[in-house]
């Protein structure tokens, strides 16, 4: 099972945000799971280091609690699943695209 | 971390990690030990050297020494109630004896220790976030060892030493802990709340209540536990 398409990017700009505002994945977590995020510390670390999937909700909570974390600050804002074209698969960025073969 | 494998035990434990306040006993006791023995063997003349950590009531939570003359002499300060480290403590500067048998300052402490190889003593507080945590002090068997060069090596060991040392204040901590994992838990109780309002109201599974709340929360421009909150409190939400 491989990412949905618009995952990688998505979870390339939340990682660009975290590190605009200076968030540690502990904070983040502590957030998420605040907000009502069901996934784990470690789950997180993991999507983070693009080595596992997350469901759309997941990720969505993940990108608020980290907008919410950086206050709408100067960085660059985490984005929500629905700011990206529902289906115009983007295989060209970044240097990995899918999970470590599962 | 914590040897019972209850879930709020772990929850508790990865919350305390996140905010920074854990570390294990077992680390502290080493690092005050370590921290005792450098302290002794860069100060000449020093005979042993101790640190203590003491809470808001003066009770000890913590403490290492390089010698038992010092867990001796250190003893004797906290049955007294009186003495150079909680002078140091509590006055949040240092303290410089040149000799403990004609200084007047500690009478009861001086008279106790008199049987003790105590004569030249220096003590500096432990000051982390503008609070004294406790105190650091070295001791020597003759009198007038110590000048002022010690004392701002005292001092200079202190200021870092407290730092890292209010870590592990073991009395604040748990209170630290909880307090953020009331927060925590107060802010999901929440949100799961305002989910339940929106699932009975729309028919809809706890999934798509989130999703929902969190397209509120963006269109509104607030947090999602405020958004939650205003929902919870009956505050007509954008009915859709």
């Amino acid at each position: 099972m491989g990412f949905d398409n618009n995952e990688p990017e998505q979870r390339r700009r939340l990682q660009a945000a975290l590190s605009g505002a200076g968030i540690t994945t502990g904070t983040l977590w502590l957030q998420y799971f605040s907000i009502g995020g069901s996934v784990g510390e470690y789950e997180v670390e993991a999507y983070l280091q693009g080595m596992l999937s997350l469901p759309e909700l997941e990720r969505d909570l993940l990108a608020m609690a980290a907008n919410e974390l950086s206050n709408s600050g100067p960085g660059p804002h985490a984005p929500y699943s629905d700011e990206f074209p529902l289906d115009a698969p983007r295989e060209t960025d970044s240097t990995e695209d899918g999970p470590a073969s599962p | 971390m914590t040897k019972k494998q209850l879930p709020l035990d772990e929850l508790s434990g990865a919350i305390g990690r996140i905010l920074g306040l854990l570390l294990t006993e077992e680390k502290v006791d080493h690092a005050v030990q370590n921290l005792s023995q450098a302290i002794k063997e860069s100060v000449p003349g020093t005979i042993g050297a101790g640190v203590s950590i003491l809470d808001s009531q003066a009770r000890r939570t913590s403490t290492g020494f390089t010698d038992s003359i010092v867990e001796q002499a250190d003893h004797l300060q906290y049955e007294l109630g009186q003495g150079p480290c909680l002078t140091a403590w509590a006055s949040e500067e240092s303290v410089i004896i040149s000799d403990v048998r004609t200084d007047p300052r500690w009478p009861e402490w001086s008279a106790a220790v008199s049987t003790l190889p105590i004569r030249s003593v220096v003590s500096a507080p432990l000051m982390a976030n503008g609070h004294s945590i406790g105190a650091i002090k070295i001791y020597a068997s003759e009198p007038s060892v110590f000048d002022a060069a010690a004392v701002s090596l005292m001092d200079l060991y202190a200021s870092p030493a407290a730092t890292l040392l209010a870590h592990i204040q073991s009395t604040e901590t748990p209170k630290r802990i909880s307090e953020g994992l009331q927060l925590a838990l107060h802010s999901r109780d929440l949100v799961n709340r305002a989910c339940g309002i929106l699932m009975e109201r729309h028919k809809i599974t706890h999934e798509r209540a989130l999703q929902q709340l969190i397209l509120q929360a963006r269109n509104k421009s607030q947090s999602l536990q405020e958004v939650s909150a205003e929902l919870v409190a009956g505050i007509p939400a954008d009915r859709n």
